[in-house]
């Protein structure tokens, strides 16, 4: 303006206004902080011990891509029917979501892709070169199956060994198919066979299969999982009419389930006892599950129990067996000793102790014994380090022998659940790729987890969660149909909305409505683009940001001169 | 001056040929219908009662797509405000509505707005200042801003709230000011009358969507509001100054085709009621211009020579108006609902100092009533008219009528002070 010289009233404008462009004006050199995207981790990616990409796949449902979603999650866990079924979705415990309403449904949502791609046969391209190494993995489990796919994806060649007749472990032998049905399981395995996974069925190490055939490999993973049962460890456990939970459902799973009287009790709080319960609900007999601490105590999921309740399955809560009663050497009951909690023992868990004096039975035909299940490593050649029962595994998951890995129920599994039996298998085959050589350790840096508190939640109405669509319980429990449903596509893509994308930019535009400058732009990819020249760092972006991926890095730290390095 | 088809006083207006369909709704809604009526853009505003219910029935017209308008949700009016004159600078056509404390705390962006010569549309409804807080009517909140460069509209009925939002955007539109109509709170913003609602082609045909002189553009940034130096500031408040003296004929005039469009009109800047033999007249302002009505046709059918003036507009003042009524009256009082503390009723003081340079100056009263919501009854205006009959001269600068005091006090006529023992306290 001072350029230019008014003589009158009438030759100005009426609103004050600068005559040229304010472009010239480089306010950007105000700034002492800048703004800069950052992808930062989402509490659900740490919450997955598989470590999906949750917001990432999520999006790709929000704009209907469910291929590309499959790929996304197949990058980290190969098999997304089976966890989106049955996993017990720790993700959703660390969902931002929990303290607004309620979490995202987010293992519905991953059951609802893999079911989309259910005849999809385009598999992502694999990671890395071919490799010249061979490794030998024995079990077809999730834990051998998520390190065969993950080594095969990096080019290696990769056999499993299996000494069952089908491949899948505990996945097919010890899940009922009400909650697991076995196409889905066929399904994704033969999609894990189909980039070039060799599965030997019938092939036992230690037995029909020598373990001196392993030698030929230049690694092996051992993820034999845990399929022996642990013994109730009381007189009359032997009778005719005891079962162990692992021998009831493997029986169930190939078609020949055993003959079970009317009352049928289940020792134990876990799955294994949960799924014994429900199964013989399914059978036509009345179950009851007797657990020596309380209900908060069951290390089942939660939902099962729930689902185990309204199915009929009755509760005898601190209670333990004193031994199995019968007659001619047929069980006819169980007697009891009633237990109350004392101080919490090294699992955190209130220690059961037994009332003296407060023993009663119970009738019984049948007893099947669930008390937890152990690796049977009877056929390993030499002596390796244990841990208790289990294989003792290094973090990297070695097992203090050259070449040979360990992981799943059978070494470190915390909690016997088929997500962290894909994690130690994916993890397992990083440290593989490392031992060969081809692999940099990675720096093991914690992740940037975005609080709660830092999303902004003006941005996101509160929207109820989904709920599983489910058979009515009259029906569900007559029959081993799947109980849950998958949910319509609607119902997915609405859930995903709900996602708050904790840390992954949606390319919302709100940074660049907000930029009081106009110093944010979008480029021809749709990327944003920050002009320096002009942005005066005042942070209103990063303020505005509804799921902070966006950051004020101070000028001329270290994050800012490697940003102009690589520009 | 006198309208012969007054939206007020008559309600022929209901069966025009303009009219949609009449809905009997409250103040606020008639102020919401128009504004969607106004095919507004944008919408910015922060709740307090008894705005509120003004923006929740917009924000469900927004959410039921029936218009297509941005609805920002604010932390305070100030930001409201804010939004407004950033959309409006951008050529959109803005609104927002407010009351009392929220109306101060946009004071800043008050001055702002209309030195940007932005057209941007504001419903306040007039509710008493605080401390003590009170929810109820008086003017001091928006008389308290007449010096922002505001157009200021006082409503006395739901209709003429409605009518007084589409005409103040054709106002503001074309001399690049903003207007704000001010209604008394519940007596007009809770209270529901029949209003009629003009068909949506009518209104668009009478305001058609704005054309903005000037405009954001990013592509071409400029520097808005931008420092000026003593070279040319004077002349900017010059422009202003002179747009809102022009603002009177444009009142006139946009009130007249309102009147042609929809068959009722409000007189432009004032409304005169049976003023042409009267020789003592009452000047007020909105809802106690209804009750004054009554009160001077009792006292007419008495044989009182009495009238009464609507002021309608308080800025621009109606300087001419004012005028020619004191050539022809022998006295005029002012009724104020709103106190300026150390000086008068402001109307009142304004009413004078329109009349000092006049060549006829007939006495002024100026009285205080109403403040904080306190009932104006017919009976309160009669008070005030038999005062006036019984004075030559003013006794004092302010009159309060209906206070409730013992003490004598030159300010409190004897006649008006409240009487315990007739109300049985």
């Amino acid at each position: 303006m001072s350029d230019y010289k008014f003589t009158s009233v009438e030759q100005m404008p009426p609103l004050a206004f600068s005559l040229e462009s304010t472009r010239k004006l480089q306010t950007g050199s105000w700034r002492h902080v800048r703004p800069v995207y950052q992808d930062r981790t989402s509490p659900c990616e740490v919450g997955c011990p598989a470590g999906e990409n949750i917001p990432l796949y999520f999006q790709l449902v929000r704009e209907k891509k469910y291929e590309e979603a499959w790929h996304k999650i197949l990058e980290d866990n190969p098999l997304p029917g089976v966890t989106g079924r049955v996993c017990y979705h720790p993700c959703e415990g660390a969902c931002n979501r929990t303290g607004y309403d309620e979490p995202v449904a987010v293992h519905l949502i991953e059951r609802f892709i893999a079911e989309r791609n259910f005849s999809n046969k385009l598999l992502p391209e694999p990671a890395g070169s071919r490799k010249s190494e061979n490794v030998a993995v024995i079990g077809s489990g999730p834990a051998g199956l998520s390190c065969a796919y993950q080594l095969t994806r990096r080019g290696y060649r990769v056999v499993i060994y299996e000494a069952d007749h089908e491949a899948g472990g505990m996945l097919r032998y010890g899940i009922p198919d009400y909650r697991l049905p076995k196409n889905v399981l066929d399904k994704e395995i033969a999609d894990i066979e189909r980039i070039g996974v060799e599965i030997r069925v019938d092939s036992r190490i230690g037995g029909n299969v020598a373990w001196s055939e392993l030698e030929k490999y230049d690694a092996v993973f051992v993820a034999i999982g845990a399929m022996k049962s642990r013994k109730l460890d009381v007189p009359g456990e032997d009778m005719k009419g005891v079962y162990t939970g692992v021998e009831f459902l493997r029986e169930l799973n190939t078609g020949s389930a055993p003959k079970l009287g009317r009352n049928v009790m289940v020792v134990g709080g876990g799955n294994t006892a949960i799924d014994a319960a429900r199964s013989a609900v399914r059978l036509g007999k009345k179950a009851t599950i007797l657990y020596r601490r309380t209900r908060a105590e069951m290390p089942a999921v939660p939902e099962e129990i729930e689902e185990a309740e309204k199915e009929g399955v009755r509760f005898e809560f601190l209670v333990a067996p004193a031994s199995v009663v019968g007659v001619r050497g047929k069980v006819t009951g169980v007697e009891l000793v009633r237990m109350k909690l004392a101080e919490p023992d090294e699992s955190g868990r209130r220690r059961p102790v037994t009332v003296k004096g407060s023993n009663f039975s119970l009738r019984a035909d049948t007893v099947i014994s669930a008390v937890g299940e152990e690796p049977d490593l009877s056929f390993l050649p030499y002596s390796f380090l244990k841990k208790g029962v289990r294989l003792f595994v290094d973090d990297d998951y070695s097992t203090g022998v050259p070449g040979i890995f360990a992981g799943g129920d059978a070494a470190t599994n915390p909690n016997g659940t088929v997500v962290n039996a894909i994690r130690s298998g994916k993890e397992a085959a990083c440290s593989i790729d490392e031992f060969l050589g081809w692999r940099a350790k990675s720096n093991g840096a914690a992740p940037d987890v975005v609080k709660p508190e830092r999303v902004n939640t003006f941005y996101f109405p509160h929207e109820k969660r989904t709920s599983v669509p489910r058979m009515s319980v009259e029906k569900s429990k007559s029959s081993f149909r799947e109980v849950n449903r998958t949910l319509s596509e609607a119902q997915a893509v609405a859930e995903a909305e709900r996602c708050f994308s904790c840390g992954t930019c949606l390319h919302c535009d709100v940074c660049m409505t907000f930029c009081p400058d106009v110093a944010i732009s979008r480029n021809e990819e749709g990327d944003y683009v920050i002009d320096y020249e002009h942005c005066k760092g005042c942070g209103i972006c990063v303020a505005e940001c509804p799921r902070e991926a966006m950051t004020l890095v101070p000028e001329g730290s270290r994050e800012v001169e490697q940003e102009v390095e690589a520009a | 001056m006198k309208s012969t088809k007054s939206g007020n006083g008559n309600n022929g207006g209901l069966l025009h040929p303009s009219v949609d369909k009449v809905l009997v709704i409250e103040g606020t809604h008639a102020a919401s219908y128009a504004v969607k009526l106004a095919r507004v853009q944008v919408i910015a505003a922060y709740p307090i009662t008894p705005q509120t219910s003004v923006v929740e029935k917009l924000s469900e017209i927004v959410s039921a797509h029936e218009l297509d308008a941005r609805f920002i949700r604010v932390e305070s009016e100030h930001s409201a405000m804010a939004c407004c004159i950033g959309s409006s600078i951008s050529g959109a056509r803005a609104f927002t509505a407010t009351s009392s404390q929220g109306l101060a705390l946009m004071h800043e962006l008050l001055h702002w707005s209309a030195g940007s010569r932005l057209p941007i549309v504001m419903v306040n409804v007039n509710r008493a200042m605080a401390p003590p807080w009170s929810i109820y009517v008086d003017h001091n909140d928006s008389l308290s801003q007449r010096d922002t460069g505001w157009l200021q509209f006082y409503a006395e009925s739901n209709q003429e709230v409605m009518d007084t939002v589409l005409q103040a955007y054709k106002i503001a539109e074309r001399v690049s000011l903003p207007v704000m109509i001010n209604l008394d709170a519940f007596v007009l913003s809770h209270t529901s009358e029949p209003v009629a609602i003009p068909k949506q082609e009518v209104v668009d045909h009478f305001l058609p969507p704005r054309k903005a002189s000037f405009r954001v553009d990013p592509s071409d940034p400029r520097a808005f509001g931008a420092l000026i130096g003593p070279e040319a500031y004077m002349e900017m408040r010059y422009k202003l100054f002179r747009a809102m003296e022009e603002s009177r004929s444009v009142i006139r005039d946009v009130d007249s085709e309102f009147g042609e469009t929809f068959g009722r009109n409000y007189g432009g800047l004032v409304e005169e009621y049976r003023t042409s033999d009267a020789e003592i007249v009452l000047i007020t302002s909105a809802t106690a211009v209804s009750t004054a009505r009554i009160a001077v046709d009792e006292m007419r059918s008495l044989g009182f020579p009495v009238g009464l003036l609507k002021l309608r507009v308080f800025r621009p003042f109606p300087l001419d108006e004012i005028r020619s009524l004191a050539a022809h009256v022998k006295k005029i009082g002012v009724l104020d609902r709103n106190i300026s503390f150390g000086a008068t009723g402001m109307i009142y003081q304004e009413a004078k100092a329109v009349l000092y340079n006049s060549e006829v100056r007939p006495p002024l009263f100026g009285f205080i009533a109403g403040l904080g919501g306190r009932d104006i009854t017919p009976e309160t205006i009669k008070e005030i008219f038999s005062h006036l009959m019984n004075h030559e001269e003013p006794e004092s600068e302010t009159i309060w009528v209906g206070l409730r005091t013992e003490a004598t006090d030159p300010t409190v006529p004897q006649f008006s002070r409240h009487d315990k023992k007739k109300e049985g306290v």
